[in-house]
């Protein structure tokens, strides 16, 4: 994918909050699909997406969102973008038709065209029959969807989603994980998912940013930073494992021990499987057990910002 | 429904270009207020006064056939359309007591609502400024508070032509359409930006309608106390009322009922306008539409 591919582009975003580095040198480069916003509380995310949604301006540094300057054009990024927050939102005393339109409206949509649309995409997040129903009484579920909805009314060719599924019984957020990726795979919208849940990251984004003490941490696709990140390896052992330990976390090495005394040892990519086999022999370490284990989003994620 | 069955079709329109952005809000803020419970019979009734001060205008030009209705000539006094008619009906207790009721019922929940169910991120995440908001919001109180004294004020004057069969009032009293509508302007202004100011301190919508009343009436009451103690006119500036119906003489040309140059009221008008709109700026920050 060439540089004019990408529907959002950063390059060395500095922002600060007072005397608090929010984000730090961040550069960014996405294109269409989903993609996965990362990272631990206070590593920028917020941040980053007040930026991309015209509302901060950054201290240094330069970007665009659908060719749009981030720091001249935040109205039209607005109007071509779609953003469902994370909390709950509504204005009481209205149905759904009412006020999908009415943000249709605000977008910029003329008036007529705005209700119709509106009828259009409630049936498409699933509240066709609910929508004329008063938007208090509805479930968190239909609130989430009825979000989606006033994202999608002005028909955006970016949707930023801010924790789609906080608050979701599973049936509700399998629901929505699945209208996410049908938007993202078969709408021509790109979608980028803000989320503490790794697995809806795992289910819906090909593509992972990391952020993390306001850098990038990784990003990329992530069948790839799976692969290039690291390895990891599952073992059991047998013998004095405190000077196998230490060889391996000095060779860059992250190692974790579960309750039932399993090894997981987080590879980098530099490193081959040897070395793990080289330091047993080394510290008289007999290996009972070794398997190449599947990687998941939450070891990247792990591995990458360093928790647990 | 499987996602398979569901339609997704891109809009292939165009967006507009709105001359008024906030024109969406205030429709909407329109529409609501006529929604809530009382709203339909209290907005009736706040009309009432200015029906009685027509009838009141149609019985000054038939005074002989009224004749029987009064005791000397007290009806010429008590009919004569003036400016002090005009100053009487617009800071008369009651119609500003009803706008006070108007602005809790329509005006109470324009800001805290928004506040209370975050519904601030999904407006400042539209291509909306926050003078767009302001406005739409404001717009909706001035609304009602329009109809019930920029109409009835130039209804007034062309009723008063009409019944009267000549244009000898307004060649009289050419400047009394501009002081209805500069005065209509005025306690319009203040009322929305002391609605909002209300609106936007708390996030419960009825301790936004019970503040709004007990302001209005308890800022009276004070000046009560103190001129019944002090036997100060300079207390009436406590007194939002008071300070409205200063600046009403000062706008009619009619004597004001309190000694107090009306400058001073229209400072303290303007000084709760100027924390209004101070607390707004705080209060409404596009940049924390995302927590």
């Amino acid at each position: 994918m060439t540089t004019g591919d990408m529907n959002i582009e950063l390059k060395d975003i500095r922002f600060h909050y007072g005397k608090i580095t929010a984000l730090d040198g961040v550069d960014l480069a996405l294109g269409e699909g989903a993609c996965g916003l990362l990272g631990p509380n206070g590593a920028g995310k917020s941040t980053l997406l007040r930026i991309l949604l015209g509302f901060l301006i950054p201290a240094q540094g330069e970007g665009s969102v659908l060719g749009y300057d981030i720091r001249k054009d935040q109205f039209l990024i607005r109007r071509s973008v779609g953003y469902m927050p994370e909390g709950d939102c509504l204005i009481p005393g209205m149905d759904a038709v009412t006020f999908t339109a009415y943000f249709g409206e605000l977008s910029g949509m003329p008036r007529q065209e705005a209700m119709k649309r509106a009828h259009d995409v409630l049936f498409y997040v699933g509240l066709g029959e609910s929508r004329y129903r008063l938007l208090e009484t509805y479930s968190a579920g239909m609130k989430q969807r009825l979000k989606l909805a006033q994202a999608l009314v002005h028909d955006p060719k970016v949707l930023f989603l801010d924790e789609p599924t906080s608050n979701l019984d599973p049936q509700g957020r399998t629901e929505i994980l699945d209208l996410i990726k049908d938007i993202s795979l078969k709408k021509d919208i790109q979608v980028l998912v803000s989320s503490h849940i790794l697995t809806d990251i795992e289910f819906t984004c090909s593509h992972v940013v990391i952020l993390n003490k306001g850098k990038v941490a990784a990003q990329g696709e992530l069948e790839a930073l799976k692969e290039i990140q690291f390895s990891l390896y599952e073992l059991r052992t047998k013998g004095e494992t405190a000077g196998f330990l230490k060889g391996l976390k000095d060779k860059g090495c992250r190692v974790e021990e579960t309750e039932d005394e399993l090894m997981k040892i987080y590879m980098p990519a530099n490193l081959s499987r040897t070395e793990i086999f080289r330091t047993a022999a080394l510290e008289n370490v007999q290996i009972r057990y070794f398997i190449k284990s599947r990687t998941s989003l939450e070891d990247l994620f792990a591995e990458t910002v360093g928790v647990d | 429904m499987p996602i398979a069955e569901r339609g997704y079709a891109h809009w292939d329109g165009a967006f507009v270009e709105r001359r008024f952005p906030w024109w969406p809000i205030t429709r909407l803020g329109i529409r609501l207020a006529f929604k809530r419970k009382f709203f339909k019979p209290l907005f009736a009734i706040s009309l009432a006064p200015a029906v009685f001060f027509l009838a009141g205008i149609y019985m000054s030009e038939r005074i002989e056939d009224f004749q029987f209705m009064f005791r000397g000539r007290n009806g010429n006094r008590l009919l004569g359309v003036d400016p002090a008619f005009f100053k009487t009906y617009f800071t008369f207790d009651t119609v500003l007591f009803l706008m006070v009721m108007l602005m809790v019922l329509a005006g109470a929940g324009l800001i805290s609502d928004d506040l209370k169910f975050n519904s601030l991120q999904l407006y400042f995440s539209r291509p909306l400024r926050k003078r767009d908001y302001w406005l739409g919001k404001m717009a909706t109180v001035s609304f009602f508070l329009l109809i019930v004294t920029l109409v009835p004020g130039l209804l007034f004057i062309l009723f008063k032509i009409i019944f009267s069969g000549s244009f000898k009032f307004l060649t009289t009293y050419p400047w009394i359409p501009l002081s209805v509508v500069g005065y209509s302007l005025l306690v319009t202004l203040f009322f929305a930006f002391y609605t909002l100011l209300i609106s936007s301190l708390s996030k419960n919508r009825r301790y936004v309608s019970i503040l709004l009343f007990l302001v209005y009436v308890f800022s009276d009451v004070f000046f009560g106390i103190f001129y019944g103690i002090f036997h100060e006119p300079a207390f009436c500036l406590l007194s939002i009322k008071c300070d409205l119906q200063q600046v009403g003489a000062f706008i009619f040309r009619v004597r004001p009922q309190y000694d107090v140059p009306w400058i001073y009221s229209v400072l303290v008008l303007t000084a709760i306008c100027s924390v209004s709109g101070f607390v707004l700026k705080r209060k409404i920050r596009g940049v924390e539409v995302i927590q």
